[in-house]
């Protein structure tokens, strides 16, 4: 008791510490704040109404982003059937499947965008970076998720084979396959829908894609055009969840 | 009179526990007959029968199967994994499969690894697969997924996969005990006469003293990882079976059930 009651002190002690610091290092002025509001509504107001000169732009935008996206997926999928196999500890020994899950953990923890950055001073400008990049993140959560998918099978299908003769990867394509296949189905389609989302940003470090339109209208100061390029993105994040919705429910 | 398996002086321990699931086990296993292993929960029937499989490593002793002797440290080679058949209690079919995928299943072992990545029997392949599904008397219902079968068709798709592998040992563990009686009974008659008749030798496992008696020429007794009695089914009395429970050690309490 005595223990936790010092450890729960220490830890608001720190919390009350930290939001302190915060506080005193950054000049967050209530002046600055105050007079936010008004620029806000004059932002808004310059974005209204959205001007409807730029579907071409708008479809020209999207087309690549969809491309980026897809090719992207593509990428991380062949990426990420071996090493989920090789991360997966049905299939492989630990001495194998820890260091893979460690490189997968260290490559979800770098963000996209710096990914991306640096695909951009690798190979230029132009969705070629943009789909490096997205391959190379979204494989991190993908080999994750299959080989959690492949360490979920139910294992005396895979003990009736391996008793019948069936070498590990022919087990692994007659016993584990037709179990995971669903799985495998639905995940790759979650992760297609978050790299969709995430290569809106792309354009921004000029990775390809709409985000370079939204990127180039806001620092022209023409927010009208940008209005109207962001409602494209919204429109199109949420026609893809519906597709993606629709999707599941197929595989399910 | 010819030999399918014999043991010698086996011992095993499961990795990560100290006490031997089989201790000091010696047994042959006449070829062309069947055998019952009889025995409570925990009596290492599971065990012994995994192990004859090539499924087990690290145990101490001699062991050969068909012949040839198994090494304690490694699996036996593919080809002659496929002449050693197991039938599994929980049936052990890829659910989402077709009833004769899975009996092609048991076709793997014999085909080329090529063929078998592919997923392309030959027509002897599927010939095979076919026969076995006939015999077991579920040839109408080949297209059926396995998830959407009773648990007595089940164990005859797993039958007919074991068959297809066309093994010279058959063994079942525990093949009924998932089944209701009458059930339980066809199974194990589908199981022994199939053996039988391909003149291969079949070793199941039960807890149930009447349905070793009535499958099985020979019964082997086991309890705590030792082999109590190996004596003709004739011999079987009460007594015997008796031996086998009364001195079973006290039920283990939840979370410390054993396996079987």
């Amino acid at each position: 008791m005595r223990l936790r009651g010092v450890g729960g002190f220490a830890t608001s002690a720190l919390v009350a510490g930290a939001i302190l610091w915060s506080f005193a290092t950054t000049d967050v002025e209530l002046s600055r704040l105050m007079s936010a509001g008004p620029r806000i509504a004059d932002f808004l107001g310059r974005m209204f109404p959205p001007d409807p000169t730029v579907m071409r732009e708008i479809a020209k935008g999207s087309a690549e982003t969809l491309r980026i996206a897809i090719l992207g997926s593509f990428g991380a999928v062949i990426l990420s059937i071996p090493l989920g196999i090789l991360a997966s500890e049905t299939m492989v020994t630990p001495a194998l499947f820890r260091p893979v899950r460690t490189l997968l953990a260290f490559i979800r923890a770098i963000p996209l965008i710096l990914v991306a950055m640096l695909m951009v001073g690798a190979v230029g400008l132009g969705p070629l970076p943009g789909i490096i990049a997205i391959a190379f993140h979204a494989t991190g959560m993908l080999a994750k998720f299959y080989a959690e998918a492949i360490d979920g099978v139910s294992r005396a299908p895979i003990a009736a084979l391996e008793s019948a003769g069936a070498g590990p990867l022919v087990r692994l394509r007659h016993a584990i396959w037709p179990q995971v296949a669903p799985v495998v189905a639905r995940d790759t389609i979650f992760r297609f829908e978050l790299n969709l989302r995430e290569s809106l940003v792309l354009g921004i470090v000029g990775a390809g894609g709409i985000g370079f339109y939204i990127q180039t209208y806001v620092r022209s100061f023409q927010y009208d055009k940008a209005a109207s390029v962001t409602l494209a993105v919204i429109v199109m994040v949420i026609a893809i969840e519906a597709f993606n919705v629709a999707l599941r429910r197929r595989f399910a | 009179m010819s030999i399918a398996a014999r043991i010698d002086d086996l011992s095993f321990a499961h990795p990560g526990t100290d006490t031997l699931a089989l201790e000091r086990v010696s047994l042959r296993v006449p070829a062309g007959e069947s055998i019952a292993l009889l025995g409570p929960s925990g009596a290492g029937k599971t065990t012994l029968l995994a192990l004859l499989d090539g499924r087990l490593q690290g145990w101490r002793g001699r062991v050969s199967v068909l012949g040839a002797p198994l090494d304690p440290d490694q699996p036996p080679p593919r080809a002659r994994r496929a002449d050693t058949g197991f039938v599994f209690q929980e049936f052990a079919l890829v659910e989402r499969s077709t009833v004769l995928r899975n009996v092609l299943n048991g076709r793997l072992g014999r085909m080329s690894v090529l063929r078998a990545l592919l997923g392309s029997p030959t027509m002897r392949d599927l010939e095979i697969a076919r026969a076995a599904l006939a015999d077991c008397g579920i040839a109408d219902l080949a297209g059926r997924r396995a998830d959407s079968l009773s648990g007595g068709q089940r164990q005859r798709v797993a039958i007919a996969r074991c068959l297809a592998q066309e093994p010279r040992l058959i063994l079942a563990d525990e093949p009924v005990s998932n089944l209701d009686p009458t059930r339980a009974g066809e199974i194990l008659s589908l199981l022994t006469g199939a053996a039988r008749v391909r003149g291969a030798t079949a070793v199941f496992s039960s807890h149930q003293p009447d349905l070793a008696r009535r499958f099985a020429q020979r019964i082997v007794g086991m309890r705590g990882g030792r082999i109590i009695f190996d004596i003709p089914t004739s011999e079987l009395n009460e007594d015997a079976t008796a031996d086998l429970y009364r001195e079973a050690e006290p039920m283990p309490g939840p979370g410390l059930r054993a396996v079987s």
